[in-house]
C-alpha cells in the first residue's frame, strides 16, 4: 500500500526525469561529470550560482519579515473581513509573472501610480522611489509573491496549538513576550522551518520574475538551464545545470528536514485559539505600520493590473468596460483558441481536480513517510519542487508520449497529472510536520481500542490534520490555477487555461485584455479559495 | 524507438478518422494572425481535411518542440510556421524540413528573388518586417529623438531605453546582429559598452518591453517598424512613432516549410500554396503587422503610410551568424553582467 504512490511517482516523474538529466551526464555515449567540472569553472555559470543564491536567501528573509506578521494576524486577531483577507492571501501565489510584473510596473514604476501620487505630493521633478530593475525589485516581487506562504503555514501552525499552554504561561507570571518567544515561538517554529525550504527552493528556481522586474542583468541559474536547452539546444549542457540546480535545492531541503525534525514539537489539538479583536487595546496600533506597509505590497500591484483593466484606453478612450466586452466577443475566441468562459471552467476543473489528487497523493505519501522514516527518501520526494521548470516541462512531455501515459495525453487529464505533480510536494511539506506533530499516543490508544490501522487513521488522525488539509487544498488549488509551463507544454487546440489566455493576450498586444483576464483569475481564485474554506471550516466546525 | 510505441496508436487512429493537417507555428499568429482565414480557406479547398493549428508557445520554443518531438521518436507536425531566419540553419542541421517541390506551389513565382532566404530549398518566407526603435514623442524632447546608433549612447539618454535579450527574443537578437553589422566585429562590443548605462533593463521578451513601454517606465524601445501603423490604425494614436537610426533597421523573414516524414506531402504543399495566394497574403498587414511577400498583394493605405520600410535594411547571412552566433552571445553577456 505505501509502495503504490512510489510506484506511480517512478512511473510518471523520476523516470523521464532521469531520461532527461542523464544526458547530463554522458557524453558521446559515456557516463561522466566532464560536463558538471566543465559548468562549474564557467565565471558566467558561477556569476548566475552566486547572484542565484544571494537573491533567494533575501527574498526569503524579506518573506519572512513580512508574511510572519501577516500569520500572526490570521492566527490571532479577529477583524472585519477576515476570512476574505484569508482567501485573499493566496492570489499572489497564483498570477503569472507576467501579470505581477505589470502589476508592478504600473504601482512601482517611473511612472507608477505611487511615484506619481509622490511627484504630486511634494512637487519632485523626477519619480522617487526605483526599486525596480535592481536586485531590489526582485526581492519585492518575490516577498509578494511568498510571504503568503509564511502567512497561511504560520497561522495554520498558531491555530492548531493548544491555548492551555500559553494559558498556564502566563498564569504562571510569564509576560506576553515571553510567552510568545519560549512557549509558542518554539511550536510553530517547525512551520516556519518549513516554509523557509519551501520559500528558498521557489525563490532559488525563479525564472521569470528576476527577469521581468530586473531584467538580463540579474539572471539566475534557471535562465541558464533555459539558454541551454531553448536558445543554444544543447540539452547536455542544460541537463547538467539543472542537475546542478536540482542537488543544490534537494541538498537545502535534505539539510532543512534533517534539522528540522529537532524542533518538532508536539503540538495537541484541544479547542480552538482565543482570538483577540484588532485594535482593541492602545498597544495594537503597533499593527497599523505593518498594515499599510501591505497594503502597499499586496494591494498596490494587485489593485494596479485591476485598475489598468478599466482604464488602459480602448481606441483612444478610457476608462471603458470594453476589455471585458472583447473577452467575452465570439470573435475573440479565436485569439485566445478557446472563448474565456471556456477558460474559466477549464481552469477551475483542472484545479480542482488537481486540489483532490494531490491531496489524495500527498496523504498517502506522508502515511508512507511515517512508516519507512527517511530523510532521503523525503527530500527524493521534494524533488518536483526543485526541479528546473524548464526540465520539467521536457520531462513531463516525454512522460505523456509514452506509455502508460500516453494514454491520457489528449484532454484536460494530462495538465492535471502534471499539475499533481508539481503540487503534491507541497502538501506533504504542509502535512507532514502536522502530522509528526501528532501524538503517537492517541492512535495507539485507538488501536488498543481495537481499531484498525485504516481506522485509526481515519477517526484520529485525519481529523486532527484537518487544517493543514485545508490549508494544502487550497494551495494545490491555487499553484493549479496559475501554473504555466506544464500548461505551455500539454496544452492542445482548446485547452486553454486562464493564465495561457493572459499570454496570449499578451502577444496579441491586448494589454487591456490581459489585464482583464488577469482580473477574472485573481477573482475566481481568491472566490473559490474563500469558498473552499468556508465550507471546510463549517465542516470543522460541525465535527467539534 | 520506444517511443514509437506510444505514437503510433494514435497515428493510426488519425487515419481512420479522416486526414488532418497539423501545422505547428507560433502563438500569435493563431492569437491574432491570418490562421483562422488560412483555416476556412484550407478546410473549403479540401472537403473533409481537418486542419490543426499548435501553437502553445512562441517560435523558438515551438522549433525547440518540434526538434524535441522528432528527437523522442516523432511528431505529429506536418508544416512548421514561423520560423526566423536566424534559426534556419539550426533547423536544417536538425533535418527538421523535407525539401519542397517548387512546381506544387504556384504562387511562389510572386515571391521576389532576394527574399527567398533559404538558398538549399526547404523554407520558404510568407512575411517580412523590420527591427528598429520606438519613440514616445510625449515623454521623449525632439531633439533627443536618435537619429544614428551613436545617438543612442548619449548621457542625456541614461536609463531611457528599454531592449530584449537577444538570447531569449528575436527583436533582441536581431538589434546584436544589426550592431555587429553596423559597427563591425571590432567596434560593436565598444557600442554596447557605451549603451548599457542608457538601457533601463533587458527584457525576456518583446510584450515586456512594450508594456513597459506603454506604462511610460522609459521613451525608447526596441520593436517592430510598423509599430505607428498599428497604433494609428487600431487605436487611432500618433504618439508612438517609428525612428530608423542612420535610416537602417534589421530584417526579420519569417518562413514555413514542410516537415520531414510527413504522412500528407501533398496536403502540405497546398497548405504553403495558399499562404502565398493574394487573399491571405493581403491579411498579413493588419494582423501580422509585418510585410506580405507577395508581390501580388495590395497593402492597405494607412498601412503603407505609416509602417515604414527602412531605408538600409540591415542582414547578415545565416550561415555567417550560425557560425559566431555563440561566441558573441558569450560576448555580451559577459558585457551584461559587467565582466
Amino acid at each position: 500500500m505505501a509502495l503504490l504512490p512510489l510506484l506511480f511517482l517512478a512511473l510518471s516523474f523520476f523516470l523521464p526525469l532521469w531520461q532527461v538529466l542523464s544526458q547530463g551526464l554522458k557524453a558521446e555515449g559515456r557516463w561522466t561529470a566532464a560536463r558538471l567540472a566543465q559548468l562549474l569553472s564557467d565565471p558566467y555559470v558561477l556569476h548566475l550560482l552566486r547572484f542565484t543564491l544571494k537573491q533567494a536567501l533575501l527574498s526569503s528573509l524579506f518573506s519572512l519579515a513580512l508574511g510572519f506578521p501577516l500569520g500572526w494576524l490570521l492566527a490571532r486577531y479577529d477583524f472585519p473581513g477576515k476570512e476574505a483577507a484569508r482567501a485573499f492571501t493566496l492570489v499572489p501565489f497564483v498570477l503569472p509573472p507576467i501579470t505581477v510584473a505589470l502589476g508592478f510596473i504600473l504601482f512601482f514604476g517611473n511612472s507608477g501610480y505611487l511615484n506619481r501620487f509622490l511627484i504630486g505630493l511634494f512637487g519632485l521633478s523626477s519619480p522617487p522611489i526605483k526599486v525596480l530593475y535592481s536586485l531590489w525589485g526582485i526581492v519585492l516581487a518575490h516577498a509578494f509573491y511568498n510571504a503568503p506562504v509564511f502567512a497561511r503555514f504560520v497561522s495554520a501552525a498558531w491555530e492548531g496549538l493548544d491555548p492551555g499552554l500559553t494559558e498556564a504561561a502566563r498564569t504562571l507570571g510569564a509576560r506576553p513576550f515571553s510567552v510568545f518567544l519560549t512557549v509558542t515561538l518554539p511550536q510553530i517554529l517547525p512551520a516556519i522551518l518549513s516554509a523557509f525550504a519551501l520559500v528558498f527552493v521557489f525563490c532559488f528556481l525563479s525564472f521569470a520574475i528576476p527577469l521581468a522586474l530586473g531584467g538580463a542583468r540579474y539572471a539566475t541559474l534557471e535562465v541558464g538551464v533555459y539558454l541551454y536547452a531553448r536558445v543554444y539546444l544543447d540539452q547536455g549542457q542544460a541537463a547538467a545545470l539543472a542537475i546542478l540546480e536540482l542537488v543544490i535545492a534537494l541538498g537545502l531541503t535534505y539539510l532543512y528536514i534533517r534539522g528540522g525534525g529537532i524542533f518538532t514539537s508536539r503540538g495537541q489539538v484541544g479547542r480552538p485559539q482565543a482570538t483577540v479583536k484588532l485594535f482593541s487595546r492602545p498597544r495594537q496600533l503597533f499593527w497599523l505600520p505593518y498594515l499599510f506597509l501591505s497594503v502597499l505590497v499586496f494591494l498596490g500591484p494587485i489593485g494596479a493590473v485591476i485598475a489598468d483593466s478599466f482604464t488602459r484606453p480602448w481606441q483612444g478612450q478610457g476608462p471603458t468596460l470594453a476589455w471585458y466586452g472583447m473577452l467575452f466577443s465570439p470573435a475573440q475566441s479565436p485569439f485566445i483558441g478557446g472563448s474565456p468562459l471556456a477558460s474559466m471552467a477549464l481552469s477551475l476543473e483542472v484545479a480542482g481536480m488537481t486540489a483532490f489528487l494531490a491531496l489524495g497523493l500527498g496523504i498517502l505519501v506522508c502515511w508512507a513517510l511515517r512508516r519507512m522514516r527517511s530523510v532521503l527518501l523525503e527530500a527524493l520526494l521534494m524533488a518536483p519542487l526543485a526541479v528546473s521548470s524548464v526540465v520539467l516541462g521536457l520531462a513531463l512531455l516525454f512522460a505523456f508520449r509514452r506509455p502508460p501515459l500516453s494514454a491520457l495525453a489528449s484532454g484536460p487529464w494530462s495538465i492535471v497529472l502534471a499539475h499533481t505533480l508539481i503540487v503534491y510536494p507541497l502538501v506533504v511539506r504542509v502535512i507532514r510536520p502536522l502530522w509528526q506533530g501528532l501524538d503517537p499516543a492517541l492512535v495507539e490508544a485507538a488501536r488498543t481500542l481495537g481499531a484498525g490501522g485504516f481506522l485509526a487513521f481515519l477517526t484520529v488522525e485525519l481529523p486532527l490534520l484537518s487544517r493543514g488539509i485545508l490549508v494544502a487544498g487550497a494551495f494545490a488549488f491555487a499553484l493549479s490555477m496559475g501554473e504555466m509551463t506544464a500548461v505551455a507544454m500539454l496544452s492542445r487546440p482548446g485547452l486553454v487555461t486562464i493564465p495561457l489566455a493572459i499570454y496570449h493576450f499578451l502577444s496579441a498586444r491586448r494589454f487591456g485584455a490581459a489585464s482583464a483576464m488577469a482580473t477574472i483569475l485573481i477573482l475566481t481564485t481568491a472566490g473559490a479559495v474563500f469558498l473552499w474554506e468556508y465550507m471546510g471550516r463549517r465542516l470543522l466546525r460541525g465535527q467539534a | 524507438m520506444r517511443w514509437i510505441l506510444g505514437v503510433f496508436p494514435l497515428l493510426v487512429a488519425g487515419a481512420c478518422l479522416g486526414a488532418e493537417l497539423v501545422v505547428y507555428t507560433y502563438d500569435s499568429f493563431v492569437s491574432w494572425g491570418p490562421a483562422q482565414a488560412i483555416e476556412e480557406a484550407f478546410e473549403a479547398a479540401h472537403p473533409g481535411v481537418d486542419l490543426v493549428w499548435v501553437a502553445p508557445g512562441d517560435s523558438s520554443e515551438m522549433l525547440a518542440r518540434l526538434i524535441g518531438e522528432r528527437a523522442a521518436g516523432g511528431t505529429e507536425a506536418d508544416v512548421f510556421l514561423g520560423i526566423a531566419d536566424v534559426e534556419l540553419p539550426r533547423a536544417l542541421a536538425q533535418g527538421a524540413f523535407q525539401p519542397y517541390s517548387p512546381e506544387s506551389i504556384p504562387n511562389l513565382a510572386h515571391v521576389p528573388a532576394e527574399l527567398l532566404f533559404d538558398q538549399t530549398g526547404h523554407v520558404i518566407p510568407f512575411d517580412h518586417g523590420y527591427i528598429t526603435f520606438v519613440y514616445d514623442s510625449e515623454l521623449l524632447a525632439e531633439e533627443l529623438i536618435p537619429q544614428s546608433l551613436e545617438d543612442l549612447t548619449r548621457p542625456e539618454l541614461k536609463g531611457k531605453i528599454v531592449l530584449e535579450d537577444p538570447r531569449t527574443s528575436s527583436p533582441g537578437l536581431s538589434f546584436l546582429l544589426w550592431t555587429i553589422a553596423h559597427f563591425g566585429e571590432e567596434g560593436w562590443l565598444d557600442f554596447w559598452r557605451d549603451l548599457f548605462p542608457n538601457v533601463l533593463t533587458v527584457t525576456k521578451g518583446w510584450s515586456e518591453a512594450y508594456d513597459m513601454f506603454l506604462a511610460g517606465e522609459a521613451p525608447i524601445v526596441l520593436s517592430y517598424s510598423t509599430d505607428t501603423a498599428y497604433s494609428y490604425i487600431a487605436e487611432g494614436s500618433l504618439r508612438y512613432r517609428v525612428v530608423t537610426p542612420d535610416g537602417e533597421g534589421y530584417r526579420q523573414i519569417e518562413g514555413m516549410g514542410i516537415v520531414s516524414g510527413t504522412d500528407q506531402p501533398e496536403l502540405a504543399h497546398a497548405f504553403l500554396d495558399l499562404v502565398l495566394s493574394k487573399e491571405i497574403q493581403e491579411l498579413i498587414p493588419t494582423s501580422q503587422w509585418m510585410f506580405p511577400v507577395s508581390s501580388e498583394a495590395e497593402l492597405p493605405e494607412d498601412f503603407a503610410r505609416y509602417a515604414v520600410i527602412p531605408g538600409h535594411p540591415v542582414s547578415l547571412p545565416p550561415e555567417y551568424v550560425a557560425e559566431h552566433l555563440e561566441g558573441w552571445l558569450s560576448e555580451w553577456q559577459r558585457l551584461l553582467v559587467g565582466g
